[in-house]
């Protein structure tokens, strides 16, 4: 009975699996004049602090004493598109509210709001604000020139644009050197203006000119002197088969000035030409594995040895409010420095390593990542596994664990937490 | 006196090498023709088309995508996603052996590889962005087999996603029945069953559906549904990484 039965299904499945009928509507598809996309995202994170570290020192020492931190936030991200002619305009906007152990913040940002008209394909004028992307890292951009710092801990995280106004001109060609693009702009800084983008009162030219020749893209770039230091630099990226990609970048700037702590506590600014680059590779193995790798080198960071200076500076500073209730040194520390050295990753010298595996046992959907950041002059590292999973329709779900290692006075070592916990769930609409 | 022969004499002369020129497709198959014929019975060389791809897993569960796509010539290739809303905006860029990925919140386009996907499931970055065979492909050998040809097919350069190709094409509309496709090291990664003729005018009549399952992916698989396949020029600009964030604006 049991045989007839297999038999039967055997027969029935290719006949039902041949009849199988798809749908496909392309009228619910068709271009509209105004379109409205985004998402809402639902996000929890638990901090495990580090009392002993110089950047929880600086950040906690007037508050009440805590080892953890727990927050919730909810974000809407909107983006809208209205096309009339020519012309299409496009806006970005975002908000969040986060509740956690010490209140409530509210945070809403207008990331883009630019209008740009299309006269051919060879032309584009943009005007208004927008979020640029120059550079071929993934972690780190040192030719990103007119855009804000990207989070090495989430590259791919949306960013504030700047108010702009610029072009792209694009010409095509048969032979070696097959595209190139100029893309100048203008960076205009006033009081209300652009006002983080550095001093005002400039018009910040900057340009942008593209080559792909030799299935090579290459971009040369600078940005005029005005409300930075005049900086200059250049970009490449090459697949060197159909699993192996390298890029890199280039980055002089004429000044850069960063405050330094000295022996006695004295923050001191300095001001230095700076030159950084980026190597980088991104391989992807026959499992599935991709590696993505890269060194970076940033002059204007901090030296080892400045590191260590600030922490010690900072450690002393509470000893001194712990001992005598004088916050002054540390207040002092906080206004100066703060700033620049709770940066994400404010050293000379990095390594970034991203391993993950795309839909391992043949599990759709899933990726298990891992990526390591280490300060190549103290070897102090922060270690990020991963799991992402898109099986549902529009729903992102993340979960990801930070651990932060490092010696006395080093950099991962000295930062604010030990531990971080960040599930995350967002859903597209 | 004229030594030349008169017409009917170099007719004469000439109709059995005329015989024999007309006599050779039959023992002598032009593989690399055939795939060219294929190539253009499948789609025009410039055109612009929407697909849907649906990831099937074995409990039946569905994720569907869809896609706007342009092509020029041999090697100009963008695929813009529509749908999902978690997609949307996404598109990918392939020149000549070169592809990249533009994310909207990333802002720059990637350069990605031709074994990655970008959709997950069977389907591959070289699957989405497809050129022509006779593009990527050499015929090496070419053979009849009843009501199909069967061809053999190694990739031109390395950079080919699939290193072999095994094509059963229909005889009477010179259109694919069957590919598999082979790793170098003669591991089959998947095959590719194409059904549904349908007429989508301006000459063009082939497959709407192509289905792929891969032993790689055992009770899972892929199928791409193709509709509004029709012949269209675009300037080559429209081919470039400055191009591919408005490639939106080609519908």
């Amino acid at each position: 009975m049991r045989r007839l039965f297999c038999a039967c299904l055997s027969l029935w499945l290719p006949a039902a699996a041949a009849q199988e009928s798809y749908s496909f509507d392309v009228s619910q598809f068709e271009k509209k004049p105004f379109e409205l996309n985004g998402y809402a995202e639902l996000k929890a994170e638990q901090f495990t602090f580090d009392r002993h570290a110089a950047l929880y020192q600086l950040g906690f020492f007037d508050q009440p004493q805590r080892d953890g931190f727990d927050r919730g936030t909810g974000s809407l991200q909107l983006e809208g598109t209205y096309r009339q002619g020519l012309a299409t305009a496009h806006v970005i906007a975002y908000g969040s509210y986060a509740h956690d152990d010490t209140g409530n913040d509210r945070d809403t940002r207008l990331y883009e709001a630019s209008v740009s008209v299309q006269p051919s394909s060879h032309a584009t004028y943009d005007l208004g604000k927008k979020t640029l992307s120059w550079g071929k890292g993934y972690a780190w951009n040192p030719v990103g020139f007119v855009q804000r710092a990207k989070d090495p801990n989430d590259p791919e995280l949306a960013r504030e644009g700047f108010v702009i106004a610029g072009g792209d001109f694009v010409r095509s060609f048969d032979g070696t050197l097959k595209t190139v693009a100029l893309t100048p702009l203008l960076v205009p800084t006033t009081a209300g203006l652009n006002a983080d983008f550095g001093t005002s009162e400039h018009l910040n030219p900057a340009a942008k000119i593209y080559f792909f020749y030799a299935n090579t893209d290459i971009d040369l770039m600078m940005l005029g002197a005005g409300a930075k230091s005049a900086r200059y630099g250049v970009d490449f990226s090459r697949n060197l088969g159909t699993n192996l990609e390298v890029h890199g970048e280039w980055a002089r700037a004429a000044s850069v000035t960063r405050p330094v702590v000295d022996a006695a506590g004295n923050v001191v600014p300095i001001e230095a030409s700076a030159t950084s680059y980026l190597l980088g590779l991104r391989y992807l193995s026959e499992s599935q594995l991709t590696t993505l790798f890269e060194y970076y080198y940033n002059d204007a960071g901090y030296s080892e040895d400045e590191m260590r200076s600030f922490a010690a500076v900072v450690h002393g500073a509470y000893d001194q409010y712990q001992a005598s209730g004088n916050a002054a040194p540390l207040t002092k520390l906080r206004t100066a420095l703060q700033p620049a050295m709770a940066r994400p990753n404010p050293g000379q010298r990095y390594l970034y390593l991203r391993l993950s595996q795309q839909e391992p046992f043949d599990i759709l959907y899933l990726t298990p990542a891992l990526t390591i950041i280490a300060n190549v002059d103290d070897r102090s590292y922060s270690v990020a596994p991963e799991l992402l999973y898109t099986g549902i329709t529009n729903l992102e779900l993340r979960f990801r664990v930070f651990w932060l290692r490092g010696t006395p006075l080093s950099d991962f070592g000295e930062k604010q937490n030990d531990r971080r916990l960040d599930l995350r769930a967002r859903y597209y609409f | 006196m004229s030594s030349r022969p008169r017409p009917c004499a170099l007719l004469r002369r000439l109709l059995p090498l005329l015989a024999l020129l007309l006599a050779t497709p039959a023992w002598a198959l032009d593989g690399n023709a055939l795939l060219k014929q294929l190539d253009r019975n499948l789609e025009p060389e410039s055109y612009e088309m929407y697909r849907k791809l649906i990831n099937i897993e074995p409990d039946g569960k569905k994720k569907e995508y869809v896609l706007y796509t342009v092509k020029k010539g041999r090697d100009k290739m963008v695929a813009l996603f529509l749908d999902p809303p978690s997609d949307k905006g996404r598109a990918t860029l392939r020149l000549g052996d070169n592809m990249w990925l533009y994310i909207p919140n990333v802002g720059k386009p990637l350069r990605i590889t031709s074994l990655q996907s970008v959709v997950g499931g069977v389907f591959n970055n070289a699957d989405i962005l497809a050129l022509d065979y006779s593009v990527e492909y050499n015929v090496d050998k070419a053979e009849e087999a009843g009501n199909s040809y069967v061809l053999a097919l190694k990739a031109r350069t390395a950079a080919v996603a699939y290193d072999r190709l095994k094509m059963w094409v229909d005889k009477a509309s010179v259109l694919p029945v069957t590919i598999e496709a082979y790793a170098a090291s003669g591991l089959l990664i998947k095959t590719l069953h194409f059904r549904d003729i349908k007429d989508f005018g301006g000459g063009i009549k082939r497959p709407a559906v192509m289905e792929t399952d891969s032993p790689l992916y055992k009770g899972y698989k892929s199928v791409m549904l193709y509709s509004s396949l029709r012949a269209r020029r675009f300037p080559d600009e429209v081919f470039t990484l400055n191009y591919l964030p408005r490639a939106g604006e080609l519908r």
